[in-house]
């Protein structure tokens, strides 16, 4: 029997998903660098700071030994001008961007980096150091919201103010789903939404929904694809269409 | 004198207001009736009266060339008083005005009217207007602090509001609850918070009657003036040096105190009204009020004869709690530089307070200072016999008034990584394997020591009935010192964080009169530098080692590693009045001195702010232009040169010119400079301990790049980046080569050094690629890079020639294989090229 679970993802799972996403932690004790399935991790010495993936830091701060630095973002002054630039009434059609791209790696001059065979260009949710000390102040990166969510819930100790970082968390939120759901207004078969900066949780929370109705605009729309797919075997088998089914079996051969 | 509780009868009956102009020529009042009245100082003559168009007057604020006058229609006009006459109206509200501030300078005016928001306006522009309305009622008084940078504003819901007018845009600093007490406007009783002329605190009438003193600093509640008054309180006054207070109630009572004790001097009982305003005059004993029954008085020898001395003495400090300036006065240092404090920390505001003050007092000559009870109010001791003291001090002061003495201004001691008393706590030592901190207990401190790794160190606490004040933290123990009391000379406290034996911790005495001025601690050895010039050095358990006389002196900071001790002390006076530092550093278990009294670089008008080992054992100094700078060549005997390892000013995220911050440098270690960012003026961390930040070296070699993201800059800033990589990694190479050639090194040293050996030359190599794509005339260059490789292994002009090859600069990698093959065969050697 199938699990009776929606498509796409549950939010523990992106919550989970998460957890790889390296935080900045003050050691409170020393460790030597662990060989993990994402990589080595770096030796803790106090009070030098250190990359972790986000599990290996609740886990030690679970145990006192190490305290979490929050990313830059996740600060009273940093939400709050995000928040400020959602209710804009400029920017109010659109989502704060997400945090800058790093610059492609790749070797050769700058400007076929994009065609180079060793290059790499990283987007989100790939980006390193998105909610390390390190990470843009002005940006949410993709996992913002679950990051956060875990980061008050199990370190909120480590927070300046955390009921005010809590209720931006939540402003921001309740800001940036009433823009998805407004978006949804137009939704159409041929029509879709621009979701620049939406990030995984968010994500997530529409999907069933999204998927749901986009899902029923095709089947209200199936007999005219059918009828115009009857229509279009029609003209093949006239002969009509020879030279797309010469195609076919080129790829074919190929 | 019989006569002079004489009213002045100046008023209408009804609540009359007064204001001396700063230089206390002119008294000027307002009251019901539609005239103000201006009043010569010492002069028995009627007041000048100025009639004016409005009545009912509520405030009004004079400084020497105009006066404001508000009223309850709610306009606030401007007279001038050179003429007496009307300029214009500065501004009006819809309803009436309850109180008037002007700023020190004269500049800005803050009124507070019925209406909800107070207005500071420009006295000369009335366009330029600034509007508080933090506060969500009416504000019933304004002052302006001593600099005129704040305004705490008493409004009537309870609470007073500190904005800063620092800013384009008022900002509200501090809400302070349960201080005053819910007023009406028209209350006679008030609420107005009276700045203390040193400008470090305010004092406001409490909602128990009493005065209570706030700090500036942290805005906490410090001593109070208590038990004076039945009724609520509805005037007060500072005297102009702040030694005396007089304060006013409802009750008709008026009492003097003195702010040191704050003891009732003398209570007044010949008050039949209800006094509204009161003010000192600036120079004289002279204190005039005025009442609810539109009377003035103006009370010469106001101070009774026995206090009138308090009035002359040098500007006191106000009563806070813990208060850090007491303790030094009571080691009983003299002022010996000018204009520099003896605890070294010199605060925004007094340098102006200081300066108003010496004025004065070379004004008022010789006689100015009167020590005759020998209570030691006066800086300068006069313990002599009255007469005689008098006879000699008059002439001498005149003879000594036209040249100023010249006096070389040496730098004060300090103790790297401490910070000074804020509130009741300090941190003793900061660094990278935790801090030391104190609280002010009154009687006694309770000193914390903190670590980082709480694994392998554990955190602990003592009550210290020494007080001490410089501590020294490392992985194996902490040292303490404490200064002389009367109980105790001045002691040196080492406690080892773990033995094998039982407690170990020891404790030495230093001879009497010997103050410690620094100290510091290092895996072998403990160093104190002393106020009788002595470096005294004791083994880590005590046995003491050596001591001896610095050559420069009076000592300013030492530091230790290892076994190297590093003094700076204070050298030959330089062109600028100021002395040179001279620093000197030698190896105590080799007995060899590695630099001897050599200058410690630093630019005119700069100061040293911190000077510590980084963590591989070099010197570095941070100055107060926010540059780090290393030592590099000290093990050799005048080879040494200080090299600037990072300017803060140039940082990035100083680029955008937004923030305003310095850094308080705490180490050098794992190549990043550590340290806590301070924001807002701030000079000093404060609790709770702010988080340690680290930033990578920039040696400066080039301005910083700007923001363009053009083609030309791109490849500048890719060429910046690898030319300030090349001086910084032979720096580090050069340091490290040091190290090895010097000390006997390890073997994981010996291999970094020629890890950092090929490091510098990959660098070159990059510098070189840069080159080679830039085009063939810049061959040249690129040839005089290869040159500059070390390539001890002949690899590395090898790889040099292949970049060139792949670049297709077919002669230049042809010269590059030829300079190679002269370096194999040796003929090519330092000196030439």
């Amino acid at each position: 029997m199938a699990l009776p679970l929606p498509p796409g993802l549950t939010p523990s799972e992106v919550g989970f998903l998460c957890e790889m996403e390296l935080v900045t932690v003050i050691p409170r004790q020393r460790l030597e660098g662990l060989e993990l399935l994402g990589g080595p991790t770096q030796s803790l010495n106090p009070p030098f700071p250190a990359p972790l993936p986000l599990w290996l830091a609740l886990l030690l701060k679970r145990q006192k030994r190490a305290n979490i630095s929050p990313p830059p973002w996740l600060s009273v002054e940093g939400l709050s001008s995000i928040l400020q630039f959602e209710t804009d009434n400029r920017t109010a059609e659109v989502f704060s961007p997400a945090p800058a791209l790093p610059q492609p790696t790749g070797f050769g001059s700058r400007h076929d980096a994009y065609l180079s065979q060793d290059s790499l260009e990283f987007s989100p949710p790939f980006l390193a150091d998105s909610s390390t000390t390190r990470s843009q102040s002005n940006a949410l990166p993709y996992h913002w919201l679950e990051l956060g969510h875990l980061l008050l819930t199990h370190a909120s100790d480590d927070f300046d103010d955390p009921d005010t970082v809590r209720r931006l968390l939540r402003d921001l939120r309740e800001v940036r789903m009433s823009k998805l759901r407004k978006g949804f207004k137009v939704l159409d078969a041929g029509a879709g939404v621009k979701m620049n900066g939406v990030g995984g949780m968010e994500v997530a929370e529409v999907r069933g929904f999204v998927g749901g109705i986009v899902d029923g605009l095709r089947k209200i729309n199936r007999s005219r694809e059918e009828s115009r797919k009857e229509r279009e075997a029609e003209e093949r088998e006239n002969g009509l269409g020879s030279s797309s089914y010469q195609d076919d079996e080129d790829d074919m051969q190929l | 004198m019989a006569n002079r509780l004489r009213a002045r009868p100046a008023h209408a009956p009804g609540p009359a207001y007064l204001s001396y102009t700063p230089n206390g020529k002119k008294l000027v009042t307002v009251g019901l009736n539609g005239a103000l009245r201006v009043f010569q100082h010492d002069s028995e003559d009627e007041p000048a009266v100025i009639d004016v168009l409005t009545d009912n007057h509520f405030a009004v604020a004079a400084t020497i060339e105009f006066i404001l006058v508000g009223a309850e229609d709610g306009s606030v006009t401007k007279y001038s008083l050179l003429t007496n006459s009307m300029e214009e109206m500065l501004v009006r509200s819809s309803l009436p005005v309850r109180d008037i501030a002007i700023s020190p300078d004269g500049q800005w005016a803050a009124v507070a009217s019925d209406e909800l928001e107070v207005k500071v306006v420009n006295t000369q522009d009335m366009t330029r207007v600034m509007y508080l309305r933090e506060h969500p009622r009416p504000a019933k008084h304004v002052s302006f602090d001593i600099s005129g940078a704040m305004v705490a504003v008493s409004c009537t819901d309870g609470l007073v509001y500190v904005y800063s007018l620092s800013s384009e845009q008022p900002q509200l600093v501090k809400r302070i609850d349960g201080l005053i007490k819910m007023l009406d406007n028209e209350a006679e009783a008030s609420s107005k918070a009276v700045w203390h002329p040193d400008g470090r605190a305010f004092a406001a009438p409490s909602s128990t009657r009493d005065f209570q003193v706030v700090a500036r600093n942290d805005w906490k509640l410090q001593k109070a003036f208590r038990g004076g008054h039945r009724g609520d309180i509805s005037a007060a006054a500072w005297s102009p040096n702040g030694a005396l207070l007089v304060t006013a109630g409802v009750d008709k009572s008026l009492v003097l105190w003195e702010t040191r004790s704050q003891k009732m001097l003398k209570s007044f009982d010949d008050v039949h009204n209800v006094i509204l305003a009161m003010q000192w005059h600036p120079t004289d004993n002279v204190l005039s009020y005025t009442n609810n029954n539109g009377e003035l008085f103006i009370r010469e020898n106001f101070a009774p004869n026995e206090h009138a001395k308090l009035l002359k003495i040098a500007l006191q400090h106000a009563p806070m709690n813990g208060d850090p300036l007491n303790d030094i006065s009571g080691n009983a240092r003299k002022p010996m530089l000018n204009g520099v404090k003896p605890n070294g920390h010199v605060r925004s505001g007094d340098d102006y307070i200081e300066g108003l003050l010496d004025d004065a007092m070379s004004q008022d000559g010789a006689d100015f200072i009167e020590d005759d009870d020998g209570a030691g109010y006066a800086e300068e001791p006069n313990r002599n016999g009255k007469r005689v003291a008098r006879s000699i001090e008059g002439p001498q002061a005149k003879r000594q008034a036209p040249g100023p003495v010249w006096q070389p201004q040496i730098h004060e001691p300090f103790q790297p990584g401490s910070t000074p008393w804020k509130g009741n706590r300090r941190y003793l030592c900061l660094n990278l394997t935790g801090f030391v901190w104190t609280v002010n207990q009154e009687t006694h401190n309770t000193v914390t020591v903190e670590f980082y790794d709480r694994q392998e160190h554990r955190d602990f606490h003592f009550t210290d009935p020494y007080m001490y004040d410089k501590a020294c933290l490392n992985e194996k123990g902490t040292l303490f010192a404490c200064p002389a009391s009367s109980h105790h000379p001045a002691i040196l406290y080492y406690r080892p964080h773990e033995t094998w034996t039982s407690r170990t911790d020891w404790r030495t005495e230093l001879p009497k009169g010997e103050e410690v001025s620094s100290i510091s601690l290092s895996d072998s050895c403990i160093v104190a530098t002393t106020t009788a010039g002595y470096v005294r050095i004791y083994s880590l358990f005590g046995v003491p080692l050596k001591m001896y006389r610095q050559k420069s002196s009076p000592a300013v900071t030492c530091v230790s590693w290892r076994d190297y001790v590093m003094t700076v002390g204070n050298g030959p006076v330089g062109g600028d009045e100021t002395t040179r530092l001279l620093y000197t550093i030698e190896n105590v278990k080799r007995d060899e001195i590695c630099q001897s009294e050599d200058i410690l670089a630093l630019p005119d008008g700069v100061e040293l702010k911190s000077v510590f080992f980084s963590e591989k054992g070099d010197p570095c100094i941070y100055d107060s232009d926010g540059v780090l700078l290393i030592l590099q060549h000290w093990r050799t005997p005048g080879q040494a040169k200080w090299v600037p390892l990072l300017d803060t000013r140039t940082l990035d995220r100083l680029a955008s010119g937004k923030k305003e911050e310095s850094y308080w440098p705490v180490a050098v270690a794992n190549n990043k400079f550590h340290c806590i960012i301070l924001k807002g003026g701030e000079e000093y961390p404060y609790f709770p301990r702010p988080l340690l930040s680290d930033f990578e070296f920039r040696i400066p070699i080039s301005s910083a790049p700007n923001g363009d993201e053009d083609e030309i800059n791109a490849d500048n800033t890719l060429q910046n980046s690898l030319e300030e990589k090349y001086v910084q990694s032979s720096l580090q190479y050069s340091l490290i080569q040091d190290l090895v050639e010097n000390t006997n090194a390890t073997q994981t040293q010996k291999l970094e050094a020629t890890g950092l050996e090929r490091e510098v030359d990959k660098v070159l190599l990059q510098l070189l690629a840069v080159e080679c794509r830039e085009g063939e005339e810049r061959g040249m260059k690129a040839l005089e890079i290869a040159t500059l490789m070390k390539d001890r292994t002949g690899k590395m002009l090898e790889a040099a020639g292949k970049v060139a090859q792949r670049f297709q600069r077919d002669i230049l990698s042809e010269k590059i294989t030829q300079l190679a093959e002269r370096r194999l065969v040796g003929l090519v050697d330092d000196d030439e090229v």
